[in-house]
């Protein structure tokens, strides 16, 4: 009987998993300029191992692209050939066919089951090995993954005939066997266990810091007792103290380590999406290299798990929507094969995670016609926005961009819920950028576990509530004389931006008495652009807390996203800031007297970078009957101003892209704007800025600290005639 | 009488070593020619070498060469990824060159019998 050395195809799994990361890296390397001799070592060497393990395990198609990968890096090696972009990309190609069969391998296909090697790509590898690179571009790769992969668009309604993207992601594991997360069994066995582990460590800790309390205790307690008895008591309550402090390092520790034990790195989800690019380009016609950064980086397995379902999304949509046919890419002037990256890094306690492509970008008329069409928002409402809000609209539930209903597009589930799933369950937060012909990008920022988080505790009235850090901007105390009355919104000027100032327990409608003495204490919580200062009565504490989330039957409360135990029993409530920001919009008195009305509504540009003053001031000259149209930056804001015709512009001095100087100097040059009223409202309240302002053209500088709305509205009055 | 493979890879090496054994032979394993020149050192039961051609630092070749210059005479068997050349074939003091592949279990079979017969 034959010796069956079959059975190290799972070793050479593993160790191709290992290489293949390591081939992409140093690729990745070489396409930064890092071409040192020991990198270029080092990639031969792994393209070596690879070609040696698979040729005894007779892994033919491998041993065949690892062969001209090796002969291609020989060239790099020997000098004979430089690592040009045509390089690069036939070596990025050839790590994606190997890392193709080998999840092919992974997913239990045997070795004569493997996917041919594309022999266009090995033979363009050994054509640019003696320095015959072909100019058009390789062939695009792509394997069928197994017999469910047949791209057979018209019967995609059949379960797992095509399309394993056909469902997504609703229904992702039912039709998606081969893109689905898949941990190994005994991993999922250990972090089962883990996780009862983790829950217990948190009841553990939530319960120790009850001691802290029973320490404090006993130490008043000791101040009845008969002078006699004092000193042995105190020596009883110090070694208390003693104790269950050390016990605090050491529980924090181990609670630290057990949460990082259940870390997973995102290749977990990011190997399975560059794969699932691929595919799904391909059934697509289109062509596009994936490029991952950052899948080493660890989260926690609950984040991970939920975190699958929205990058597919954004994905589909990338290249569903964004990423042009190769055609139109031509026709643009682009390069034919799309470029789609999904990179990650740490950013201090948070992982950002960046989706890029270099498609077509969002269109902003589109994104405008839609929202009109779907009666989304008024016309009026349209003009207010700025670029970004504009761009924005797209996590409106029920919005789509594409006119078509693709195998693709269509299902039901749309931005609104990738927003919701990273916003409301992952506490995290959702950017978007776009660029007309240029792409789109999508930045993701995450916690890093949503176990255990840094929380405030606060009181409002006789209730204590919690509010996680990454939502807490700062804690300020302030007058309440220092408000201003901004449209019968009370707002604080922090540094440069208008903040609302509403009472937390207002909002919350708990029972509670002003003090009308002394400075209060607000706490400045923040989602993204936007801030909003809540009164509240004390801080109580701050720290590290295990979240637990609601029961199910409490689950529909919007303004509760979690609980904390407090001593021994005692559950607080966690405040979900984005629906308070909600709420307090809502709940905003709005003064709409318009005494004064204009006959004719004059029309208004504000610009200004922050979101909180630009609707401020909005709600102030609305009030006294202006249309307003908000810009966030200068060349914003010179953009709107020349496309359309404005009575007046407001705007802020410091801001990124053009500041407030800039544009009113580039709005004088302007025919239209030479004589139109332009007021700059900054916090700069230094001489030589003002002067400044009124050198380049400015007819009135308004310092925000003093600021008056009626002063505004006298100025604009008397400006407008 | 043991075996000595030597190979950077931990898989190729095993593989190696696990192909031997089913012929019967008992190996010891080395993940470089370093390792293996301790493993010389330390073991004199050691009656034959298989080697990897690429390794970092000291190749197969390089290994074999310091080898004999040492005065150690013991058959040596040369692995490669590669399809070898005729010049590495006719390397002095090499008993046999064989290309990793399907077909080791035979050719390597016959390289050692050949070798510690011959």
């Amino acid at each position: 009987m034959a010796l069956d050395i079959k059975r190290f195809i799972q070793r050479f799994i593993e160790e191709a998993s290992d290489h293949l990361p390591r081939l992409r890296e140093g690729i990745e390397a070489l396409e930064q300029g890092d071409t040192h001799q020991e990198r270029i070592n080092e990639l031969f060497r792994a393209a070596h191992t690879l070609k040696g393990s698979s040729r005894m395990l007779k892994l033919t198609p491998i041993t065949a692209i690892a062969h001209s990968t090796e002969e291609l890096l020989s060239a790099l090696r020997d000098g004979t050939q430089t690592a040009s972009p045509d390089v690069t990309c036939l070596l990025n190609q050839a790590t994606d066919a190997l890392s193709d069969r080998v999840n092919q391998l992974a997913q239990g296909a045997s070795p004569a089951e493997l996917a041919e090697a594309d022999h266009q790509l090995c033979q363009a590898m050994e054509n640019a090995a003696v320095g015959k690179l072909s100019t058009s571009s390789p062939p695009v790769t792509v394997v069928p993954h197994n017999d469910t992969a047949k791209n057979d668009k018209t019967e995609n309604d059949d379960a797992g005939i095509v399309s394993p993207y056909a469902a997504l992601p609703t229904t992702k594991s039912a039709t998606l066997p081969a893109q689905e997360l898949r941990l190994t069994d005994t991993v999922r066995v250990r972090l089962d266990r883990l996780d009862d582990v983790i829950r217990l460590m948190g009841e553990v800790l939530s319960g120790h810091h009850h001691l802290h309390s029973l320490v404090e205790q006993a130490r008043s307690l000791s101040t009845s007792l008969p002078k006699d008895q004092q000193a042995p008591f105190n020596a009883f309550s110090r070694e208390l103290k003693d104790s269950v402090l050390s016990h605090d390092g050491l529980m924090s520790d181990l609670h630290d380590r057990a949460l990082q034990m259940r870390m997973l790195p995102l290749s977990v989800v990011f190997d399975p999406l560059s794969q699932m690019a691929r595919d799904l380009a391909h059934s697509l016609d289109k062509q596009v290299h994936c490029r991952v950064h950052g899948s080493e980086i660890e989260l926690d397995r609950q984040m991970i798990d939920r975190l699958s379902d929205p990058l597919i999304h954004l994905l589909r949509n990338a290249l569903d929507h964004g990423l042009e046919t190769p055609d139109e890419r031509q026709a643009a002037g682009k390069p034919i094969r799309g470029q789609l990256s999904l990179e990650a890094w740490q950013d201090g306690s948070w992982v950002v995670i960046e989706m890029r492509d270099d498609g077509t970008g969002i269109s902003l008329e589109a994104v405008r016609r839609k929202a009109l069409s779907k009666q989304l928002l008024s016309e009026e409402q349209l003009l207010a926005l700025t670029e970004q809000e504009t761009l924005e609209l797209i996590f409106l539930p029920g919005f789509s961009t594409k006119p078509l209903i693709t195998d693709f597009s269509g299902r039901g589930v749309g931005m609104d819920v990738v927003k919701r799933t990273v916003i409301d369950e992952l506490n995290g937060d959702l950017r978007l950028s776009s660029h007309s012909g240029k792409g789109t990008c999508f930045t993701l920022r995450l916690p890093l576990s949503l176990a255990m988080m840094r929380v405030l505790l606060i009181n409002v009235g006789a209730v204590t509530l919690g509010v996680t850090a990454p939502y807490v901007s700062e804690l300020v105390e302030h007058a309440s004389t220092n408000f201003i009355d901004a449209a019968g919104q009370k707002t604080l000027i922090l540094r440069n931006e208008f903040v609302p100032v509403v009472s937390l327990a207002e909002l919350l409608d708990l029972p509670y008495t002003p003090t009308e003495s002394g400075n209060l204490l607000l706490l400045v919580v923040h989602q993204r652009h936007q801030k909003l200062a809540l009164i509240i009565d004390a801080l109580v504490d701050e720290r590290d807390m295990v979240i637990k989330p609601l029961p199910t039957h409490l689950r529909h409360l919007p303004l509760v996203s979690g609980m904390v135990t407090l001593g021994r029993s005692t559950l607080v409530s966690l405040l979900h800031v984005p629906t308070l920001l909600e709420h307090s919009r809502r709940y905003a008195p709005k003064v709409l007297t318009k005494t004064d009305q204009p006959p004719q509504a004059h029309r208004i540009l504000v610009v200004d970078d922050s979101l909180n003053t630009r609707e401020i001031e909005k709600d102030v000259l609305e009030a006294w009957g202006y249309q307003v149209t908000l810009a966030e930056n200068g060349r914003d804001g010179l953009n709107k101003a020349l496309a359309d015709s404005f009575d007046a512009v407001l705007t802020d001095v410091e801001m990124p892209v053009m500041d407030g100087f800039a544009l009113t100097a580039s709005l004088r040059e302007n025919e239209i704007y030479r004589y139109k009223p332009i007021i700059i409202i900054t916090s700069r309240e230094k001489e030589a800025d003002r002067r400044r302002g009124i050198e380049v053209g400015a007819d009135a500088y308004i310092v925000k600290g003093s600021f008056d709305q009626n002063n505004l509205v006298d100025t604009l009055k008397a400006l407008l005639g | 009488m043991q075996i000595l493979v030597v190979d950077d890879d931990p898989l190729a090496c095993e593989m190696t070593a696990t192909l031997l054994e089913f012929q019967g032979y008992t190996t010891v394993m080395a993940n470089d020619a370093m390792e293996a020149t301790q493993q010389l050192d330390s073991l004199d039961t050691i009656g034959l070498i298989v080697s990897d051609m690429h390794m970092p630092l000291i190749n197969g070749i390089e290994f074999l060469k310091m080898l004999r210059e040492q005065g150690v005479t013991l058959p040596f068997i040369l692995l490669t990824g590669d399809s070898p050349d005729s010049t590495l074939m006719q390397t002095p003091g090499l008993n046999a060159c064989l290309q990793k592949d399907a077909e080791l279990e035979s050719t390597l079979g016959n390289a050692v019998t050949q070798a510690l017969n011959g």
